[in-house]
């Protein structure tokens, strides 16, 4: 007999257009923290008196927000040679921080398989003679999909890094925790280019192969000085990574391995080479998420520095070793305003050294809570315990710092 | 006079008591019961051979109505076994342990008919019959014989987004709303990287196809507990068939397109419409009571519900209000819950 049906029977429903994504669409965030670092906000030894300054210091350490902005690059005058991270400007004074706003525009060509997207960002800071604020786009492109049976995307413009798996969670939006990893600044700047995207999917396996590639006038360092929207050299930087997927039901595993080479940023002389290459690994599983990530990087000396804030004279040659594993859980929760509550943890390691200077060998211990409040407000916290192994003088710069982030 | 005998006579004469085989079973699921020809071949001499065959009739009939009402039950036909069970219920003298073991029985198997088999329940049953019916309160029984009505109207809201897709139901105000009946062959489709349709709504128990229908393969999943799933990939022309055995809201994704968004909707009612893209909606076959209407829609943080009363002659008109306080997510996460920013990638 034929099988009852109910009453209200509904074959479902599509708006006009199928129910594709919005052809405009205006999202952000705006990102606020309080943050408090040790001793002067530096990593500057009182009695370290080395030049350049940032040649002897774990200038990263006192990471206050998603960017990567220290609590303080004050060097009290000293020399410094244009490595330093980007500051809040805050030292070690307690403060509230207006971190990030972000704007980010996402159009949708009907009809074609186009897309357009920027992200831009303001970026208020402290400086000595009162507030400043930044205008900064960070992305700009547009992004073709030219085969509707392959998985191909081509994008032309300002866009993420394809090195490595950090460049994945920039945004304090995105990101589990707050900071950075030690090894950031090595892969997860923007740069203007090309960039093609293949993925091919072996469904037997549950798994997929893609390659990620880049061509771009600058590398995947995240500089603070220097303009790396520019090619000051006259050849591309390479960069790429090939990434093997598992996905089951239960598990999710992601390895990759990540190249890039090129002239460095700051030279005119395409000679001077930036190379870099790094694994990672990422496993997800009942609210387990794993994500681990080493990156080798090689810089070469170069003659004289060209910064937009000036001219330095030393382009030392470089190196850095280092990596970072991150273990978080994450418990969905339906309490209140509550929806999700994460612990993480995270231990970096890196060692580094510029051309003629001791090697530094540091490392963290961060660990944080995060609560998604709602389907909009994320509210953070974490703990940095900052150590020099070796090749610095210890300084007291361990951070506490929060963040409150609000999605539009 | 033989009192048994014309009782069963009755109950065997009523559509409810005597379904035929043929509505009885599905194919392959529910055997039909052989031993429902009455009388029984039994010789008739003597009035104790009346009595035997009146006694041997009625334990008969009482073990035909429980074991077929069960055989139908396991078989998934809930009307057989509702109207086997509801006909048990009415053989004059039956043992009250029996009575207690089979009303809930039969109250559940004709919620899950779709509970609207009541209405059409013979009205001759005999006087001192008591208990026939499922359980429930004589008003609400008399409501449930009352002619089914209509409930229509419009639901405006949904922001940007507008109404259109909007899913609305009734369930009783008190009292239990009957099982809704699961639908058949709804199919999901994915269409140029898109859920066709974007909205679907279903009564708890129904099983929705998942069909790939473009040229790459589709890994289609859901974190909505606790109607979560997990297709795997799956290539074009292949289908993956779910079925949402618990009410509520259940987001659909894709774990390689994340711009990729869907919805199901699961009701635990048989009372239910989804507006049109103006927000016209209409539920059909609604006993008149009392009512609460809730509304779902993407574009709201949460239902809203308010109370109904629903008359003989139903409710037109109904205007009801979904707010547009909830964005399209920014971000859609893959399913190990990870946010994915759509720009990235592919």
């Amino acid at each position: 007999m034929p099988e009852e049906e109910p009453i209200n029977d509904s074959e479902g429903y599509s708006p006009e257009g199928g129910g594709a994504p919005a052809g405009l669409s205006i999202n952000g965030y705006i990102d606020v923290g309080f943050a408090k670092a040790q001793g002067d906000g530096t990593s500057f030894a009182p009695g370290d008196l080395r030049l350049p300054a940032d040649y002897g210091v774990d200038t990263f350490a006192t990471a206050v927000n998603s960017r990567g902005d220290v609590a303080s690059t004050d060097s009290n005058g000293r020399f410094v040679n244009g490595f330093l991270p980007r500051s809040a400007g805050i030292g070690g004074r307690p403060s509230f921080l207006l971190n990030t706003l972000d704007v980010d525009l996402r159009y949708v060509t009907p009809g074609a398989p186009l897309m357009l997207f920027s992200r831009v960002q303001f970026l208020p800071r402290f400086t000595g003679d009162g507030d400043a604020t930044r205008v900064y786009v960070e992305q700009a492109f547009g992004r073709l999909v030219p085969f509707d049976s392959q998985e191909l995307a081509i994008a032309v413009g300002k866009f993420d890094s394809v090195f490595g798996i950090e460049y994945l969670d920039n945004q304090a939006n995105i990101r589990t925790g707050i900071t950075p990893s030690l090894v950031a600044r090595y892969t997860t700047g923007q740069s203007i280019g090309a960039k093609v995207f293949y993925r091919v999917q072996i469904a037997p396996a549950w798994s997929a192969l893609s390659l990620n590639v880049a061509a771009t006038n600058s590398g995947n360092f995240v500089e603070s000085l220097q303009p790396p929207d520019a090619s000051l050299g006259d050849a591309p930087v390479g960069s790429g990574r090939l990434g093997y997927e598992l996905n089951t039901p239960g598990v999710q595993a992601k390895l990759g391995v990540s190249g890039m080479y090129g002239p460095r940023n700051d030279q005119y002389d395409r000679s001077a080479l930036q190379q870099a290459w790094g694994a990672d690994l990422r496993v997800a599983v009942a609210g387990l998420a794993l994500a681990a990530e080493y990156v080798h990087v090689d810089e070469d000396e170069g003659g004289i520095k060209t910064t937009s804030l000036g001219i330095f004279p030393l382009a030392s040659a470089f190196y850095a070793r280092g990596g970072y594993v991150q273990l978080a859980y994450a418990l969905a929760v339906d309490v209140g305003p509550l929806r999700k509550l994460t612990v993480y943890g995270r231990y970096d390691r890196r060692h580094a050294a510029f051309g003629g200077y001791t090697p530094i060998t540091v490392d963290r211990f961060t660990g944080g809570l995060r609560l998604d409040l709602w389907e909009s407000l994320i509210l953070k916290g974490e703990y940095l315990d900052n150590r020099e192994l070796a090749g610095a003088p210890t300084v007291a710069n361990n951070v506490l710092t929060t963040s409150l982030v609000y999605s539009y | 006079m033989r009192p048994p005998t014309i009782v069963l006579a009755w109950l065997l004469a009523t559509p409810l008591a005597a379904p035929s085989r043929a509505t009885a079973a599905p194919a392959g699921e529910v055997r039909a019961w052989p031993g429902e020809e009455m009388p029984l071949p039994l010789a008739v001499r003597t009035p104790q051979d009346l009595a035997v065959k009146a006694a041997a009739e009625k334990q008969y009939l009482i073990f035909n109505l429980l074991a077929g009402g069960k055989l139908a039950f396991d078989g998934g036909d809930f009307a057989t076994a509702a109207a086997k069970w509801e006909a048990l219920l009415r053989v004059p003298g039956l043992d009250p342990d029996l009575e207690k073991l089979i009303r809930p029985l039969a109250h559940d198997a004709r919620a899950r008919a779709g509970g609207q088999a009541t209405a059409a329940a013979p009205t001759g049953a005999p006087a001192g019959a008591a208990g026939v019916g499922p359980a429930v309160s004589s008003a609400a029984r008399a409501a449930a014989l009352a002619p089914l009505a209509t409930v229509s109207g419009t639901v405006s809201g949904g922001g940007g987004q507008g109404p259109g897709g909007a899913v609305v139901w009734l369930k009783r105000a008190s009292g239990e709303t009957p099982h809704p009946a699961p639908a058949h062959g709804k199919v999901v489709s994915q269409r140029s990287k898109i859920f066709v349709p974007h909205v679907l709504v279903v009564p708890v128990g129904s099983k929705v196809s998942f069909k790939n229908e473009d040229p790459i393969f589709h890994n289609i999943f859901s974190l909505s507990k606790p109607n979560e799933f997990d297709t795997g990939l799956y290539k074009q022309g292949a289908t993956y068939t779910q079925t949402f055995k618990r009410p509520g809201v259940v987001q659909l994704l894709c774990n390689i397109h994340s711009s990729m968004l869907g919805f199901v909707y699961v009701v635990d009612t048989p009372w239910y419409a989804q507006a049109e893209a103006s927000g016209a909606f209409t539920i059909k076959g609604v006993p008149p009571g009392e009512y609460e209407v809730s509304v779902w829609h993407e574009a709201a943080t949460k239902p809203t519900t308010t109370h109904l009363t629903v008359g003989a002659d139903g409710v037109h008109g109904l205007a009801l209000r979904v707010a547009g306080d909830r964005r399209a997510p920014q971000f859609l996460p893959d399913k190990s819950g990870k946010p994915r920013q759509s720009h990235l990638g592919y």
